[in-house]
């Protein structure tokens, strides 16, 4: 990231605002050709009045912005629009202009004073309503487009405006999740394509994690992190900057960090069935629970889980869940320490599943640790899979299953009943408060 | 006329546009053209109207010999029963007195249109107008120091329009100043501007009173008039406003960009700043050359925009020409009213003027707000 391509722009210790109320402190920032950067931040963190600064609505107080390699202050209004493009949060046009003339705006810089467009510029023009796909509806006016539909406008125009910097205040602010990915696909489309590069001021920081090369993130007008998502994201960010816990997450599919807030139980939604259901633990491993977690899960039971090994496709499945679990490295033998957290789950449990996981003499102890709790609550043994074929343990995983049978348990051939088998023993076992 | 759509819809392309000549008609050019037309029109039927009855004949044959006397001899007299004094009396009027008066209601009402669209502009306000906003009393007062205080009287017909425009700058000044302040709103302008209209008529009403002289008229310099309008004043508006009016309308493209706040239009290039105080000025100069000569005359400033809006188009590049030709024929039919309605009796331009700008004002005062939901001021 240090080097590389030159600086499209360079903002070095800039400082924005009054001498007693700087909104932005002493920020630097470089941006290169290609980058999708995330400005992000609360609320009044200085974002706005950064990329205002930058676009030279707003006095510089100290520091310098270069515009590639030329000082912002020594260009003229048309040379900055030559240069750099903005996307408004919103606009309110006076008129019901017409898509073709709303975007051929953006050509304004281009043309020499008291001139018209030329062929040239309605070409540019054309090809920008194009690239967003809304040539079909040039001859619209702009007051009968829907809000996705008047972003891609505003972006046609800042396309068809030729700058190699693009600048955008909460371009998604208003837009539905559609729209919002679309706009932003497009966004990061025209960076990957172009030389040009792109700073946005995101509110959504899962949005800006997923889309960015770089998150730089604000905090009472200073620069608080500039890096990678996967660098810049953390919990201890989010508590910080935004004074919010959240769990850290990473998306399954592509391995982007994503932030799940915690909120405080009292405004979780949720329905009394739901809370007298549960929890329950699942004893799994190797991928053997992850149906059920998630079965169970999606009919909204609270869960806990365990033993299960660190970086498994059950410990994921929970942790994805948002599932507590008692984890131990892999192949190696149950801890004591990860025993004494499962038999804690399995305490604080009303009911008991048993997926059918591979027992070996690393996680037999799996079994025998139900062996108190089989007695005392509704318990089922998945036998999808017959034991024999997972047994590796010489019988002896046998002899404790028959143990637990026997002592209560039931087995389960269907993991098609299981749902309504736990539901009809939590409801009859548990008196109603109601 | 009002009714026609701005552009045409989606579903008719371009490429199945019937003919050439009807892509034209409904272009935003092709439609002020029925315009242009009729201030003709218009203009010529205004020289039969005046003061004095004169035969429509000799009216024409005046005309006439004027335009085409060099190539075909006429005599306008020819055929009629009036002595060659009379004849002559006649010819005279009608070209010394009913041509300038109505030239010069077509060049004042041109400056006070392509200055009222000019002002909507800049403001991103509709009810922006020379004379609301203390523009057209500032110049008034301007130009009436140079009677009391027998100032530069000698070159008056030149000095009026500067002393006008001094005055009209004094009023704009103030209006600009509360325009930059971070607290106004369209509200407060608009209210700065009526302020300042008023406080300019007080001073123009004391200036004239105090006048020793006595011999300039209140109603004239209040409501405005067109009578004793000379070639000479013709000549100094037209040179006036054909410059700055010509300048104005070359920002046509900046204005359509300030529709957009003013933000968004630096960010495409477009000097606010600069681009307002320019257009003030010009504005000012324009309606002060106008005032000058005409006195105060309401509401055209206000409408003329409005009209042309609706018949050719958003587009700042029509509309300032278009609001030039809809001001000529607003304050030359205004005039024609006044001599239709009110024989006899000296109305000033300015009454017809008012009854009906009045009322639009009010409708544009409480007509529902458009899609773009309140304005913001600049």
């Amino acid at each position: 990231m240090v080097n590389g391509p030159a600086a499209l722009l360079s903002v070095d210790r800039v400082s924005v605002g009054y001498t007693d109320r700087l909104a932005v402190r002493s920020v630097s920032l470089d941006v290169r050709p290609g980058e999708f950067v995330a400005l992000t931040g609360p609320n009044g963190a200085g974002k706005t009045t950064l990329l205002r600064a930058i676009l030279g609505l707003l006095p510089i107080r100290e520091g310098e912005v270069r515009v590639l390699g030329t000082r912002l202050a020594d260009l003229d209004i048309r040379q900055r629009a030559q240069r750099m493009a903005w996307l408004p949060q919103e606009e309110h046009p006076q008129d019901n202009v017409r898509l073709l003339d709303y975007v051929l705006f953006g050509r304004y810089a281009h043309v020499p004073p008291f001139y018209s467009e030329n062929t040239d510029d309605y070409a540019r023009a054309r090809d920008a309503l194009r690239a967003v796909g809304l040539w079909d509806r040039r001859a619209s006016g702009i007051w009968e487009v829907s809000g996705g539909e008047r972003q891609r406008v505003l972006l046609a125009r800042a396309l068809a405006q030729d700058a190699p910097i693009l600048l955008l205040d909460e371009p998604t602010a208003h837009l539905d999740i559609a729209s919002q990915l679309e706009l932003i696909g497009r966004l990061v489309r025209l960076c990957r394509e172009s030389s040009r590069c792109v700073i946005a001021a995101l509110h959504d920081l899962n949005l800006a994690a997923r889309f960015s090369d770089r998150i730089v993130v604000l905090s009472r007008g200073r620069l608080a992190q500039d890096g990678p998502p996967e660098d810049v994201l953390s919990t201890g960010l989010l508590r910080e900057v935004w004074d919010v816990d959240a769990e850290l997450r990473r998306d399954p599919r592509s391995g982007l960090p994503y932030l799940i807030p915690v909120l405080p139980r009292e405004v979780v939604r949720t329905t009394p069935a739901e809370r007298r259901l549960g929890p329950v633990h699942v004893v799994g491993g190797g991928g053997a629970a992850s149906d059920t977690l998630r079965t169970l899960a999606g009919h909204g039971y609270r869960l806990t889980a365990g033993v299960l090994p660190l970086f498994d496709t059950d410990s994921e499945t929970a942790a994805e869940l948002g599932i507590p679990a008692a984890l131990e490295v892999p192949f190696a033998p149950l801890g004591l320490e990860a025993r004494a957290e499962n038999r804690r789950l399995l305490e604080g449990a009303r009911a008991i599943v048993v997926a059918p996981f591979a027992i070996g003499p690393s996680n037999l102890a799996n079994l025998e640790d139900l062996r108190a709790f089989v007695a005392t609550r509704p318990s089922f043994l998945l036998r999808t899979a017959s034991l024999s074929e997972r047994d590796f343990t010489e019988g002896r995983a046998g002899a404790i299953v028959r143990e637990l049978l026997s002592g209560g348990a039931i087995a389960l051939e269907e993991p098609a009943q299981l749902e309504a088998r736990l539901r009809e023993a939590l409801t009859k076992s548990v008196p109603d408060p109601a | 006329m009002t009714g026609v759509p701005a552009e045409p819809r989606p579903s008719e392309t371009p490429e199945r546009a019937s003919t050439t000549v009807h892509r034209i008609a409904r272009s935003p050019l092709g439609r002020l053209a029925p315009l242009v037309i009729g201030l003709f029109v218009l203009g010529v039927l205004s020289c039969f109207l005046g003061d004095v009855a004169i035969p429509a004949r000799v009216v024409l044959g005046t005309l006439l010999e004027h335009a085409f006397g060099a190539i075909v001899p006429i005599s306008p007299c020819a055929g009629t029963t009036l002595s060659s004094t009379e004849c002559y009396v006649y010819q005279t009027i009608v070209w010394t007195n009913y041509v300038p008066e109505v030239l010069l209601g077509v060049l004042v009402g041109a400056a006070l249109g392509v200055s009222g669209a000019a002002l909507q502009g800049t403001f991103r306000n509709p009810l922006a107008d020379p004379f609301l906003l203390g523009l057209s009393s500032g110049a008034a007062f301007g130009a009436s120091l140079i009677f009391v205080f027998h100032l530069g009287i000698q070159d008056a017909q030149w000095t009026l329009p500067l002393f006008a425009f001094a005055g009209a700058m004094l009023s704009g000044g103030v209006v600009l100043l509360a325009a930059r302040s971070p607290r106004s709103s369209v509200t407060t302008l608009l209210l700065t501007g009526v302020a300042m209209s008023s406080f300019f008529s007080a001073l123009l009403i004391l200036t004239l009173l105090y006048n020793p002289n006595g011999n300039l008229q209140v109603s004239f310099w209040l409501l405005g008039g067109l009578e004793g309008a000379t070639w000479n004043q013709v000549a100094i508006v037209f040179s006036g406003v054909l410059v700055a009016g010509s300048i104005l309308a070359l920002y046509g493209r900046a204005l359509n960009l300030l529709q957009l706040g003013s933000d968004v239009a630096q960010s495409l290039g477009v000097d606010a700043r600069q681009t307002r105080i320019r257009v003030m000025l010009l504005a000012s100069f324009v309606t002060a050359v106008a005032v000058a000569f005409a006195g105060v005359i309401g509401f055209v400033g206000l409408i003329a925009p409005h009209v042309v809006r609706r018949v050719a188009g958003y587009d700042y590049r029509i509309v300032l020409t278009g609001a030039a030709v809809v001001g000529a024929i607003f304050v030359v039919g205004s005039r024609d009213l006044a001599l239709l309605f009110f024989p006899g009796i000296e109305v000033p331009v300015g009454v017809p003027m008012a009854f009906v700008g009045a009322l639009f004002f009010l409708y544009l005062l409480y007509r529902r707000p458009g899609p773009a939901g309140e304005g913001s001021g600049w």
